[in-house]
């Protein structure tokens, strides 16, 4: 059993737009104070300061995976930083007591001169691993990275890929009381990519705290009994993963309106979207929906009128786009229309959102963002996978069985 | 600036996590700090062994010279300066024996070695940037292992030295004891200068530059080719101030002449002018350098370890 924590307590980080110190005149008096602890304002924002982490506190127990989501430069990175002590938080506390694996740029310390087996020792011990323990790992380590035949080949000579698998080997072989995770879950190809989320899931269900930080929204959901939503600094949301990440995606799409109410020159507007029969399906039927649109100014070729896009509310992807254009409706003269259409939801069960906008097809860009609607499905024939392929199975009439054996 | 929103009342200073609480009001006490550099070495030798090792296998890896490295530096100081002791001997009219040859020598090692260290130390963190904004460990490994690579290096040398001895006509003395002593000094010492200097390059990354400037210029204000007592009396002082000249010029004494360093040495010249060789008491000028200053490094690099991942 782990009794190890984590705690942030307070926690605020102040960084620095631009140069921390121009030249030594400003730094040597600050340094100074620094050295006697005398900063006056050290915990305090100067000009050019910002709050990177603005008053977070969490508690991390065994057995709990907390997930760290939201936009770059929220400050989920540097959360993990400080509670690495890699920085050192302004003010407020953090406590991390036990042995921590990082899974968070798991081949930095990899020199290219060196050889796989050299950089092997070398990685293990920045790690925090014991020599002896690496040697005793070590044959498990490099068959899990698949790459044993290249251990004594000079990483200078490998791929990216074989690199990030190496280095993920190693840190998949430390044996944590808390456990770090930072984007390291796409790592090599395919094969190796499932192997290694075998291995993480296999080591966040240790009992033992765990954090993560992805963007991957699905790994997320799969991984985290717990979500942290951060914007600006601040921890905005903390709940259960699910309702977290569907925060999330919420906020995203509405950011996107407020930035996009103020370029206000699209030429198409997208009055209503009514779905007529109802929010709630069964996997595999079909959804009716009814669509205003006024077309302001004929609209040029570039730019898609009216696209409808249905996105995954857990994992906040997209799980399926059309168009007007792509479904034959032409609405880029100007006049007030309405459409009506259908939507085949051969979907798993889960919350959906169905979004319209008018897209820029040329850097794919919002240009105008529509209504949305929600679109609960539920179980309908039994299936598990990605989609809903309304599997038909039945028994052949009696009499025409054919014994496999005599086939041939 | 006003405070924002919701102050949060701070405790004490702010130490890093998995460390005992500090009861709200103590000052940072250097004690605290040293013991805490202890602990963190004592902590990470495993990755200071494994540093030292890499820093050693590249500096050999894809390299003309291969170990040859390790006495090349010393070897073509040591040439340096047998030219320039038969250039001043020619014009004075002295011979040169196999005695000067060792004098020579066992000061052009530990110059290397002052000079590996501090070029190789001096960038290390910035080197390892990688490391030290993505990875905790104490960053103090990184200048440490660059010396430690550098012992590897003057390791050889002093073997290839010391195979080289009998050939020289050496004859060993009492006062060898006293060479263990002159070498923990000269490595305390370029150590607290390393940490010292590979912090003070993190902020400013001229200072590499500027130290390398200094290293071409000190060795005519070291006595490596030269001895002090060739100065003359007024100009020697100014090269005994050079914490570094006790130890060169001890190790030569001890080695060479078979002086033992608890005793003063003086020469009577030729124009009967008295000439001071060695005092004991420079041992402890240098003693104090060399503990003081390392302590003093360790306790600054200490401090400002936390905020180096926002410089590198």
């Amino acid at each position: 059993m782990s009794h190890a924590t984590v705690q942030l307590d307070h926690v605020w980080k102040k960084f620095r737009r631009g140069q921390l110190h121009d030249s030594l005149r400003d730094l040597i008096p600050a340094v100074a104070k620094k050295l006697i602890g005398r900063g006056p304002k050290a915990d305090e924002l100067q000009q050019g300061d910002f709050w990177a982490l603005h008053d977070v506190s969490f508690e991390v127990k065994a057995g709990e995976a907390l997930g760290i989501i939201g936009r770059n430069g929220a400050g989920k990175s540097t959360i993990l930083k400080v509670l690495t002590r890699i920085l050192r938080p302004t003010r407020g506390r953090v406590q991390l007591t036990g042995r921590v694996g990082s899974l968070i740029e798991v081949s930095a310390g990899f020199h290219p001169d060196l050889t796989g087996r050299e950089n092997v020792m070398l990685q293990g011990s920045i790690m925090g691993m014991r020599p002896a323990e690496i040697v005793r790992k070590f044959d498990e380590i490099v068959g899990f990275s698949g790459i044993a035949e290249f251990i004594d080949t000079p990483v200078k000579r490998y791929s990216s890929g074989m690199n990030a698998r190496l280095g993920f080997s190693i840190a998949a072989h430390l044996d944590p009381e808390v456990l770090i995770i930072d984007e390291v879950l796409a790592v090599g190809d395919l094969a190796f990519q499932q192997r290694a989320f075998g291995r993480i899931a296999e080591m966040v269900r240790r009992d033992i705290p765990v954090v993560i930080v992805s963007h991957q929204l699905e790994r997320v959901a799969s991984l985290c009994t717990r979500a942290i939503l951060m914007e600006h600094g601040r921890a905005i949301y903390d709940g259960g993963v699910t309702d977290t990440i569907t925060m999330y995606v919420q906020r995203a799409s509405q950011q996107d309106t407020e930035t996009l109410a103020a370029a206000s020159d699209c030429p198409v507007r997208i009055g209503s979207l009514n779905v007529t029969t109802g929010n709630n399906y069964e996997s595999g039927t079909t959804a009716s929906y009814e669509i205003r649109v006024e077309t302001l100014t004929p609209v040029r070729q570039e730019i898609e009128p009216l696209q409808v896009a249905v996105r995954d509310m857990q994992s906040g992807t997209l799980v399926f786009i059309t168009s007007a254009s792509g479904l034959g409706v032409d609405i880029r003269q100007p006049g007030a229309r309405t459409l009506n259409g259908t939507l085949q939801l051969n979907l798993p069960p889960g919350t959906y959102l169905l979004e319209t906008q008018v897209t820029d097809n040329y850097n794919h860009r919002a240009i105008a963002v529509g209504p949305e609607a929600v679109l609960n499905v539920v179980p309908g024939r039994h299936f598990r996978g990605q989609v809903q392929l309304n599997a038909e199975l039945a028994l052949a009439p009696a009499g025409d069985g054919v014994r496999l054996d005599a086939a041939g | 600036m006003t405070q924002p929103a919701a102050p949060i009342p701070v405790p004490g200073p702010l130490l890093p996590p998995a460390e005992p609480a500090v009861p709200p009001g103590e000052t940072p006490s250097i004690l605290r700090d040293l013991r805490d550099v202890g602990r963190d070495l004592w902590g990470a030798r495993d990755l200071l062994l494994q540093l030292t090792r890499r820093d050693v296998t590249i500096r050999y890896k894809q390299a003309v010279m291969g170990f040859g490295w390790a006495l090349f530096m010393p070897l073509m100081t040591l040439v340096a300066s047998v030219l320039i002791r038969a250039l001043v001997q020619t014009a004075s009219g002295k011979g040169m024996g196999p005695a000067n040859i060792i004098g020579m020598a066992v000061k052009s090692l530990p110059w290397a070695f002052f000079v590996g260290s501090l070029g190789f130390a001096t960038p290390s963190l910035i080197a390892n940037s990688n490391l030290v904004t993505k990875i905790y460990f104490p960053r103090e490994v990184l200048p440490l292992s660059a010396v430690l690579a550098q012992c590897f290096d003057t390791g050889l040398g002093i073997i290839a030295f010391t195979l080289a001895l009998p050939f020289l006509g050496f004859h060993p003395t009492w006062a060898l004891l006293w060479v263990p002593l002159l070498l923990a000094l000269l490595l305390l010492f370029t150590a607290g200068v390393c940490l010292f200097l590979s912090c003070a390059n993190l902020f400013f990354r001229d200072v590499k530059y500027i130290v390398q400037i200094f290293l071409t210029f000190g060795i005519f204000f070291t006595p490596v080719l030269f001895e002090p007592s060739m100065l003359g009396q007024r100009l020697s002082r100014i090269i005994w101030i050079n914490p570094l000249t006790p130890l060169l010029e001890g190790l030569r004494l001890a080695i060479a002449e078979g002086h033992n360093l608890a005793e003063p040495l003086r020469q009577v010249t030729a124009a009967g002018v008295t000439v001071v060789l060695w005092t004991p008491a420079s041992l402890w000028y240098s003693g104090v350098w060399a503990v003081a200053g390392s302590l003093i490094a360790a306790v600054i690099f200490h401090r400002a370890a936390h905020v180096f991942a926002e410089y590198a």
